[in-house]
């Protein structure tokens, strides 16, 4: 080994170690756990597959995957085209004026996900009574009290929070744009809607390998604004997977059985960040 | 590297700090320290007082508390306390469960005064085989807590009521009466508290376990002996509540409603009162009152009540240690300065005999004391429910019903089988 491999070493050594001891480890602990029945205090016996095989007929579990499934499509959908909206909005030439609504739709992002979830559930019971009271529309009343509005609730709360976010990325793809294209395109005659889509467009194509990878990949893991805004409830029906694996560990003490649902899950965010990945990739190479 | 260096010495210096405070821990001579690990956050500083108390009386004794709170949150930390070999000397159980789980550990407290004084009945939910393996807490009590006001003002005098005929009644009157009497509503039931529903269920479930902890803890089905009950109570409600109902929270039901006096009662316990007292001074003192509910029979009405904590006391410490641990909680709860800071202070219910009613600050806690001196209260039922049963399978199936996306057969028979699979 020569000296520069051996330094090499040496100084990846302490991140190796760490990454170890707080990753690796636990995650073939965990692994070993969800084959057996355990509840967080002792192992009480090896069921094999059994905890997998009990997965496939929980139906709870099941409805909070498709539950969780349909909230990060429709969280991506409008977090991609908001933030979108919100980059081309402030990078037009305005002055200041763009700068100051810069910070003002970061914001959201500054707060945490538990106070998001407890000022949107202010909103929701209290100022949407309110205005029903006021307006008399039936549209406000009732909020949260059942699966639908708790589920756009969700996705509303979950978009404010995460659209400023994502903005930041896009405004810096746009800034990018060679100004001698754009200048092109005008002396060709485009109009503004033209150049937008023709120019500007193909040329942030790997903005959105990042915005949906963070997007889809964020909106599977929620927890903390599910957990402050609805709980769950109604009856469980906005229940989302990572709220069902601490239910399952934590509630009702079965540990084991959390963690194999926990590896299921994970299986399935992989696959799809990675499928994700793959396609948006084979159109950034495209161009 | 300029940033580098001082972020080295950040690290150090800290590993350094955490050594030294671990180390200046032990050895300090034949002091005898004692570690409580708390669940009760909202009376961490009446614990901290009357440490402080004990300590200056007992210089002999260091108490360090650990306080976590919020559920599941502290059963968790509680694990990991002893998962990592520094188990505290004394921490609160929450019933059965907790004294299966801890058992190798827990002290046996059956000769201690503060044992032989609690009242009879309160180490039920705590004893193995007629082994206590704790010191209750406290008495907490629940039912309908009601708002005497406005039942008198609807000319309903609550005293009147005693069957669950006259209750129906009651609530039609103050029911036809909302404007007059500026409610919303007659009930401010928050079906979307999941501790709220489960408590609700205790009364209808206390009596089909005898009111015994261990039966409860040891049945492995739960059959609605009194479902009937329970249905027509929660149609009741359900008819007569503000809505929707299953977005109501605690402290909207609490907080704002019954404190601004908008509903009538709500389902809940004496832990309510400080937060009434914060808000209007004569409230708990004039207008609260509690109401039982009629289950097993129509005219004999019962509330819940009981401890809903105990202190275990961990027997694998040394001697010197269990023995002061022991002289702890004999003095919190027997001494007449405990006795004055446990109703005084920290406002509690007491689980011991021996104190006098007056002691108790507000009217409804007094209540609940004679009650439960005449022993004329069910048991916390829902303590003994199968681990996370209540929150993953009574409350959405309950809010289903309320819902009417179920009805009540389908209801009862998904929850017995629950609560059979579950435990």
């Amino acid at each position: 080994m020569t000296f520069k491999n051996r330094t090499y070493w040496l100084f990846l050594l302490p991140t190796l170690l760490a990454l170890l001891i707080v990753l690796i480890l636990p995650f073939f602990q965990g692994v070993y756990y969800s084959f057996t029945a355990y509840n967080g205090f002792q192992v009480s016996e090896f069921v094999g597959f059994q905890n997998y095989i009990n997965l496939l007929s929980d139906s709870q579990f099941l409805y909070s995957l498709r539950f969780t499934a349909g909230f990060s499509i429709a969280s991506v959908i409008g977090i991609n085209v908001i933030g979108l909206a919100f980059a081309i909005l402030v990078t037009q030439k305005l002055g200041k004026v763009s700068t100051l609504f810069r910070t003002i739709y970061f914001m959201p992002n500054l707060i945490g996900g538990i106070i998001l979830g407890f000022i949107w559930q202010f909103i929701f019971l209290k100022a949407f009574t309110g205005i029903a009271d006021f307006t008399g529309l039936d549209f406000f009343r009732g909020w949260l009290s059942d699966t639908q509005t708790g589920f756009w609730g969700l996705v509303i709360l979950f978009v404010w929070q995460m659209s400023g976010y994502i903005m930041v990325i896009y405004i810096s793809f746009l800034n990018n744009v060679p100004k001698e294209l754009l200048e092109a395109a005008t002396i060709d005659g485009a109009n503004k809607w033209q150049s937008f889509w023709r120019v500007k467009f193909p040329l942030i194509i790997p903005a959105f390998t990042v915005s949906l990878f963070l997007t889809l990949s964020n909106a599977f893991k929620v927890y903390d604004q599910n957990m402050a805004l609805t709980a769950g409830g109604p009856f469980g029906s906005t229940e989302m997977t990572t709220m069902n694996i601490y239910d399952t560990a934590f509630k009702i003490q079965d540990m084991g059985y959390a963690q194999s649902k926990a590896i299921v899950f994970l299986i399935i965010i992989t696959l799809i960040s990675v499928i994700q990945l793959y396609i948006t990739r084979k159109k950034e190479t495209e161009l | 590297m300029r940033f580098k260096i001082p972020f080295v010495l950040l690290i150090l210096l800290s590993l350094l700090a955490a050594c030294g405070s671990n180390g200046s821990d032990d050895n300090n001579g034949d002091q005898v320290v004692l570690d409580i690990f708390n669940i009760k956050v909202e009376t961490t500083e009446q614990l901290d007082n009357l440490i402080d108390i004990y300590e200056s009386e007992n210089e002999n004794i260091k108490i360090n508390v650990t306080t976590v709170g919020g559920g599941q949150d502290a059963a968790s930390a509680l694990q990991a306390k002893f998962s990592s070999n520094e188990e505290p000397s004394i921490f609160l159980l929450g019933g059965l469960s907790d004294v299966e789980k801890y058992q190798d550990y827990l002290l046996d407290v059956s000769d201690m005064e503060s044992a032989i004084q609690a009242i009879d009945g309160t180490l039920n939910g705590v004893s193995i085989d007629d082994t206590p393996y704790g010191i209750p807490l406290n008495i907490e009590g629940y039912g309908w807590m009601i708002n005497k006001d406005i039942f008198e003002r609807a000319g309903v005098e609550p005293d009147s009521i005693d069957s669950y005929e006259t209750f129906v009644e009651a609530v039609e009157v103050i029911d036809s009466q909302k404007e007059e009497l500026g409610i919303d509503a007659v009930f401010g039931f928050s079906g979307m508290e999941d501790w709220v529903v489960s408590q609700f269920s205790s009364h209808f479930t206390s009596p089909e376990f005898d009111h015994d902890e261990a039966v409860g803890y040891e049945s492995d089905e739960l059959n609605f002996e009194y479902g009937d009950r329970m249905k027509e109570y929660t149609d009741l409600v359900n008819q007569y509540n503000i809505q929707p109902i299953l977005s109501l929270d605690y402290s909207t039901s609490v907080e704002e409603l019954f404190t601004n006096e908008r509903v009538a009662m709500v389902h809940q316990g004496n832990w309510i009162v400080p937060s009434l007292n914060s808000m209007d001074e004569s409230f708990a003192e004039e207008k609260l009152s509690i109401l039982p509910l009629f289950v097993e029979s129509d005219e004999e009405g019962k509330i819940i009540a009981g401890p809903s904590w105990y202190w275990g006391i961990n027997g694998e410490k040394d001697e010197e240690e269990v023995e002061e641990a022991k002289k702890f909680l004999d003095w919190m709860y027997t001494s007449e300065t405990g006795k004055e800071l446990i109703t005084e202070d920290f406002q509690y219910i007491p689980a011991h005999e021996g104190y006098d009613t007056d002691m108790i600050t507000d009217p409804t806690s007094a209540e609940i004391y004679e009650m439960v001196l005449d022993e004329q209260v069910g048991m916390w039922a829902n303590n003994q429910y199968p681990d996370g049963f209540f929150s993953v399978a009574l409350f959405p199936e309950f809010q289903k019903y309320l819902d009417g996306q179920k009805n009540w057969e389908e209801f009862e028979e998904t929850i017995s089988q629950s609560f059979t699979e579950m435990r």
